[in-house]
């Protein structure tokens, strides 16, 4: 008798919880058909939640590695446009020393003002900036690698070479005595003592405020890469050289043997500069083709990622919709069930006395 | 025999009839009244022939009453458990928020997602080292980091001492129904002894028996003379021989990390605690005992561990060669004079802070991180933990160091933390703690559920054994209704029979 007896009490409140279960339930289905995603990942997660939240990471961490490689091939790509600058100007002026001959009327203004022009684009193309950093100064980016040559107060480098031809020949280059140098005595002047003065701490002294050691940068995880040069490259020094030499010595009443001994001069260490460069200029497409492939195979990386997560995080909407809808059928039997059995007792039954 | 015999009988039957009819008016009017157990009305012939209501029994089923108790004191043990980890998981708030899949908002305020946003910080800065904003960034993503960590630890505390408030109201209620079972024990005894219904008293014995076992989980064991002496789960006397012990407890109202809270005593024995002989098993009291002493300072260790990791990654060594003492750097905490070892981490997710030194917002130098000498004495020019000695603007060599030492492997003290690993790397030990708590999270929630339909199932057995059926007492009813109309018949014609009879006179 008792196992088969039902209580009023536990009648009704069975259906009770069994309403607030599915309404709980409901509630929890509709927040994730709304979302795609669990209504409490940590809980349904459990100790899976760290590797979700490990992955969740890495995404956020390759997706700032990414911005900041743009950024990097941004500075690399205005290196390189620098170096095309001082290229193409260098080119020029090959072009132009080769056109003027020695002696004719007109060479030493065009020797002049060819080297002064070129120095000068020189200098201002390899102070190019690339957001805030000097992009030809190493490491030392805060500061302007290239000291301006021409500057009111005379610059050390001018000073250098001024006293340089002072001490050799007793005179100032713009002295009418600068015919009585003869070509070997040029010749010898350039390489004993004009060369010394672009090269070693010289150079590093007059001329450049670079660093010679080069920007490193975390290209991807675990992985850097050498993402600056500087101008203490042997270009920078070459090119330098031949167009202070025409601008300093170009305009000085020279005889056309030593003319013609400073346009060679210049004209090959133009030469060895435009070559130095394009070295130069590769090295740094290669480190753009470094960091743009560590970019793309972290886009591939993420993408995987994200998959992962998603697998972790997203519930599966169409179960869901089933679920919703078996659910509320659910509960609107409960509700009618609850109304039947409510008429179900012996007390509407009964007649009335 | 005679026929006012009959009249004698009649009357019986009517005084048993009004006895049923009050019994099955009990049982209606309380059918909605939980933990009512039906009672019975015992109808016994007496010596004239007649009947009456001999006793009134009561439909009691002491082993179902166990198990609903039984039940109900695991069921709230969880409950205590999975409220404090819920309170702590939320701390974390993972991703449970996330409306998007990418972003620093979607992973939450976890420790490890701060981490994270950190590491990124210092990629940017890396690849543009002379902007002040990216050194800003870094600042601010350890800023971040070190509030969620002291947001941790708050969590760890708070949950630790609303635990403890929770045991003294615990307590408060052990002793106020202990009070209340003492009288109804004692009405209960002696209504056995003079026989007295007592099924009321003992509705009400069962009510505070289950009460009870809300709090701490209980045995009980049915005297002869009708009283009960209660047990804790774990043996030690709460209640026998009609006196209730003393049960006390002394609240602690600020617990930090590394405090112990006081353990629960019965007759100065402790019942809760690693250092109690007879620790109870389930009831809120034991939940809550082993979310504040073993649970949430569990926790608060791995918190604890994972700042000393912080402040040991980011930490300043002498440059020079020298003998300067290795120093906490961007990372610190206030008072610092060393990086704590490992082992010596109390507090620390508590206390630990951006340096004010590389802190913008405070007068610092973001650029420092670049650099390094945070450590450096002004006052004296000393220079041992400047890293980048050129001074170069895009000195990037540093930066990386500090990047490598997140992502290299160091030593974790798992003596209070007991995560499992004594050697990660920093992120992977956040992962491994946001692991934990989220599995004691799911798995208490899990418990909790199952324990809730097992008291849900109990409940249901004994309220079917012992509760009241109200088409049952209709029933009874209509036989009790038939039984006076054929009584009062039978009453008509007996009455009949003496008017014949006096006539015939």
């Amino acid at each position: 008798m008792a196992a088969s007896m039902v209580s009023t009490y536990s009648l009704g409140s069975a259906m009770l919880s069994s309403m607030a279960r599915a309404q709980n339930q409901l509630t929890q289905l509709t927040a994730e058909s709304s979302s795609g995603q669990y209504a409490d990942l940590g809980l349904q997660l459990g100790d899976q939640s760290g590797y979700e939240l490990s992955l969740r990471n890495q995404t956020n961490l390759l997706q700032s590695l990414t911005t900041a490689n743009n950024l990097t091939v941004t500075n690399l790509k205005t290196a390189q446009a620098a170096l095309d600058a001082i290229r193409t100007t260098a080119e020029s002026t090959v072009k132009t020393l080769t056109s003027t001959t020695a002696g004719s009327s007109g060479a030493a203004t065009t020797l002049q003002s060819t080297g002064t022009d070129a120095l000068q684009s020189l200098i201002s193309a390899t102070n190019t900036t690339s957001n805030g950093q000097y992009v030809f100064a190493g490491d030392n980016s805060g500061v302007a690698p290239m000291a301006d040559y021409f500057s009111s107060t005379t610059s050390a480098a001018k000073n250098a070479i001024d006293t340089a031809f002072v001490n050799t020949f007793g005179y100032a280059p713009t002295s009418s005595r600068a015919s009585e140098i003869s070509a070997s005595d040029m010749q010898s002047f350039i390489t004993g003592t004009l060369d010394p003065l672009f090269s070693g701490s010289n150079w590093t002294d007059d001329w450049s405020s670079a660093s010679s050691t080069d920007v490193t940068t975390q290209i991807a995880p675990g992985e850097s890469a050498t993402t600056s040069t500087n101008a203490n490259q042997a270009g920078f020094q070459q090119l330098a050289e031949g167009y202070a030499m025409l601008a300093e010595f170009g305009g000085s009443s020279l005889s056309t043997a030593a003319q013609q001994t400073l346009i060679t001069s210049a004209s090959s260490l133009i030469n060895q500069g435009i070559s130095s460069l394009t070295t130069t200029e590769a090295t740094l497409g290669a480190a753009q083709t470094q960091v743009t492939d560590a970019s793309t195979s972290m886009s591939n990386q993420l993408t995987i990622l994200q998959t992962q997560v998603g697998n972790l995080d997203n519930v599966d909407t169409s179960a869901v919709a089933v679920q919703l809808n078996s659910l509320s059928t659910q509960l609107e039997t409960a509700y009618q069930l609850t109304a039947q059995l409510q008429k179900l007792s012996l007390a509407q039954y009964l007649p009335v006395a | 025999m005679s026929l006012s015999a009959a009249f004698n009988i009649i009357n019986s039957a009517f005084v048993a009839n009004a006895g049923q009819s009050a019994v099955i008016s009990s049982n209606i009017s309380n059918a909605g009244t939980k933990g009512y157990a039906r009672e019975i009305a015992n109808l016994a012939t007496i010596a004239s022939g007649g009947v009456e209501v001999a006793s009134v029994g009561r439909e009691a089923n002491a082993a179902l009453l166990e198990q609903v108790n039984t039940s109900t004191s695991q069921a709230a043990c969880q409950q205590a458990l999975s409220d404090g980890l819920t309170t702590l998981a939320q701390s974390v708030s993972d991703s449970s928020s996330a409306t998007s899949t990418t972003g620093a908002e979607a992973n939450g305020n976890s420790p490890s997602a701060m981490l994270a946003n950190l590491q990124s910080a210092l990629e940017t800065y890396d690849a543009s080292p002379t902007s002040s904003s990216a050194a800003q960034g870094v600042v601010t993503a350890a800023d971040g980091l070190a509030q969620s960590l002291n947001t941790g630890a708050t969590a760890v505390q708070n949950v630790r001492e609303k635990a403890d408030s929770d045991m003294a109201s615990a307590v408060d209620t052990v002793n106020s129904l202990l009070t209340q079972f003492t009288s109804v024990n004692a009405t209960i005894v002696s209504g056995t002894a003079s026989g007295a219904d007592i099924s009321s008293a003992e509705d009400t014995r069962d009510s505070i028996l289950t009460q009870l076992s809300q709090e701490v989980g209980i045995s009980t064991v049915a005297n002869p003379d009708g009283s009960t002496s209660i047990y804790t789960d774990s043996g030690v006397t709460l209640f026998q021989g009609g006196a209730a012990r003393t049960v006390s407890f002394t609240p602690t109202a600020t617990l930090t990390d590394g405090a112990t809270g006081n353990a629960v005593m019965v007759d100065g024995v402790p019942i809760t605690g690693s250092s109690s002989p007879m620790a109870i098993q389930s009831g809120a009291l034991a939940g809550l005992a082993k979310l504040r002493d073993v649970v949430a300072p569990q926790y608060g260790a791995q918190l604890d561990q994972l700042a000393d990791g912080l402040i040991s990654a980011f930490s300043e060594s002498d440059q020079t060669g020298g003998t300067a003492p290795t120093l906490p750097g961007l990372f610190t905490f206030p008072g610092a004079s060393d990086v704590p070892p490992t082992s010596a981490t109390t507090g620390l997710a508590s206390e630990i802070e951006v340096n004010a030194k590389v802190d913008p917002s405070q007068g610092g130098d973001a650029t420092l991180l670049r650099d390094g000498g945070i450590n450096n004495d002004a006052s004296t020019g000393a220079d041992a933990y400047t890293y980048n000695t050129t001074g170069a603007a895009s000195y990037t060599g540093r930066i990386a160091q500090l990047i490598s030492a997140t992502t290299s492997t160091q030593s974790f003290d798992d003596t209070t933390a007991k995560l499992g690993t004594s050697s990660a790397n920093l992120g992977d030990y956040a992962d491994a703690s946001v692991s934990w708590l989220q599995s004691q999270n799911q798995a208490a929630s899990n418990q909790l559920d199952y324990q809730n339909s097992v008291v849900s199932q109990a409940t249901t057995a004994l309220s079917n054994a012992t509760g009241v059926n109200l088409d049952t007492e209709m029933t009874n009813m209509l036989s009790i209704e038939n039984s006076y109309t054929t009584t009062a018949k039978l009453l008509t014609t007996v009455n009949a029979m003496f008017s014949s009879l006096l006539n015939a006179v």
